[in-house]
């Protein structure tokens, strides 16, 4: 028989745990809230700046139009090292959140050995960087306490060395990955290309003429218009990855309250039992007592 | 008539997507004027205004603070760092949005030239909206 001492401390401990878990979950919405506004409002911008870069790489390539910049534009067919920068979260508690991340870049790591190539990874995030370090895997760099409060800043910080070492030809490729908001209830994962910029196969452009670039007498307002496409792909990487972090949390911690629950359901069953039999048998032993007597 | 579809974006949402008639930008090279069949251009945007000529003649004014434009034959792009749209229902929304226009463009640009053109200018459309 189960001791009834037993249950009743398994009953309260349950419920400790579940008015953590639910307390994360109300701060979770709230941050998701807000997070995820940044993520929308930016994601307009993030588009279109996309958008505009793709449509001069089009007419770059198609004009053949050289310049020191044009090696952000080529697609290179056999690239010999590749940069794998990939976000996840800081803190843990978010269900399969960081799982997902990381599992892609794993992909990604296998698919690249194949083909020979050589890859470095830039982990933003904590858990990303204690996984790959457990792993034994190399990290070329590691920012931490970024992903759970990002700032522009920072987001210059990391993606300027990454397009450094492209620019100087260290690196041939450089990719994004991280695990984007799509809904209250879903995450969805993103790898982005981020250099060279790639143009989609079916890509056309409905205008003819040749693209003028004013000011003209240099390359600045391309330098600056790439810079600006970097971090900003950067940037929106991490809110974007912030309000999918919320977003996993949030659910976690729902799951996790409604099975706490379903537990102290179960426990108070086991335990009104246990009370119930125990009585029974003072009855029992009261009442053949009684009967001894007589 | 031919239009251009004119879209004016920050890192803080959408400001402007419409259909126009005509749209002038303040270029880091001097202002220019978009109407439909421009040729394409990407051009470097400084602190200033941009004047837009609605379908129906009724003008509309935005101030940026920096920022870019890409423009083709029938479409014109401004990715801007920061935007106000001047305008509103009130005179007092109207005075406000000046105010913060005003602003914007002053925490942006270094030269006073520039500061001084771009205010001029939002002050002269103001009082010819009124």
């Amino acid at each position: 028989m189960p001791n009834l001492k037993d249950i009743k401390r398994q009953i309260k401990s349950v419920e400790n745990t579940r008015k953590t878990t639910k307390a994360m979950k109300l701060v979770s919405t709230a941050k998701l809230n807000r997070a995820k506004l940044a993520a929308q409002q930016s994601r307009v911008y993030a588009d279109k700046i996309n958008e505009v870069l793709s449509e001069i790489a089009y007419k770059i390539n198609q004009y053949k139009i050289g310049g020191i910049e044009s090696r952000f534009f080529e697609e290179i067919s056999t690239p010999e090292k590749v940069d794998i920068v990939f976000v996840t979260a800081d803190k843990g508690l978010c269900g399969g959140f960081n799982i997902q991340t990381i599992k892609e870049v794993n992909r990604l790591l296998a698919e690249y050995k194949e083909k020979k190539i050589k890859v470095r990874l830039r982990g933003v995030g904590k858990k990303g960087v204690a996984f790959f370090k457990f792993q034994d895997i190399e990290l070329h760099s590691e920012y931490l306490g970024v992903s759970s409060a990002p700032t522009y800043e920072k987001a210059q910080e990391i993606m300027c060395e990454a397009v450094e070492d492209f620019k100087n030809g260290i690196t041939d490729k450089v990719i994004l990955v991280h695990n984007g908001y799509l809904n209250m209830i879903s995450q969805e994962l993103k790898v982005n290309h981020v250099v060279p910029i790639n143009v989609p196969s079916e890509y056309e452009s409905d205008s003819k003429s040749l693209m003028e670039l004013e000011p003209e007498e240099d390359e600045t307002i391309l330098e600056s218009l790439m810079k600006k496409y970097f971090e900003y792909n950067m940037y929106y990487s991490l809110i974007d990855s912030l309000a999918a972090e919320h977003s996993a949390r949030m659910q976690a911690m729902e799951n996790a309250t409604k099975n706490a629950t379903e537990r102290v359901d179960k426990l108070t069953l086991a335990y009104n039992k246990a009370r119930q039999e125990s009585i029974t048998t003072e009855l029992i032993e009261i009442i053949s007592g009684v009967e001894s007597m007589k | 008539m031919d239009t251009l579809k004119l879209e004016i974006v920050t890192p803080e949402g959408q400001i402007f997507c419409d259909d126009v008639k005509d749209v002038t930008l303040p270029g880091s090279e001097g202002e220019f004027g978009v109407y439909p069949g421009h040729a394409s251009l990407v051009s470097l945007l400084q602190a200033g205004v941009i004047d837009i000529e609605l379908d129906d003649g009724k003008h509309e004014v935005v101030a940026i603070n920096w920022g870019h434009a890409k423009v083709d034959e029938n479409s014109v792009t401004v990715l801007a760092d920061g935007a106000v749209a001047i305008g509103g229902s009130s005179e007092g929304a109207i005075a406000s949005s000046l105010e913060n226009a005003k602003k914007l463009i002053e925490s942006m640009s270094d030269s006073d030239v520039a500061i001084a053109t771009a205010t001029a200018k939002i002050e002269s459309i103001a009082r010819a909206g009124r």
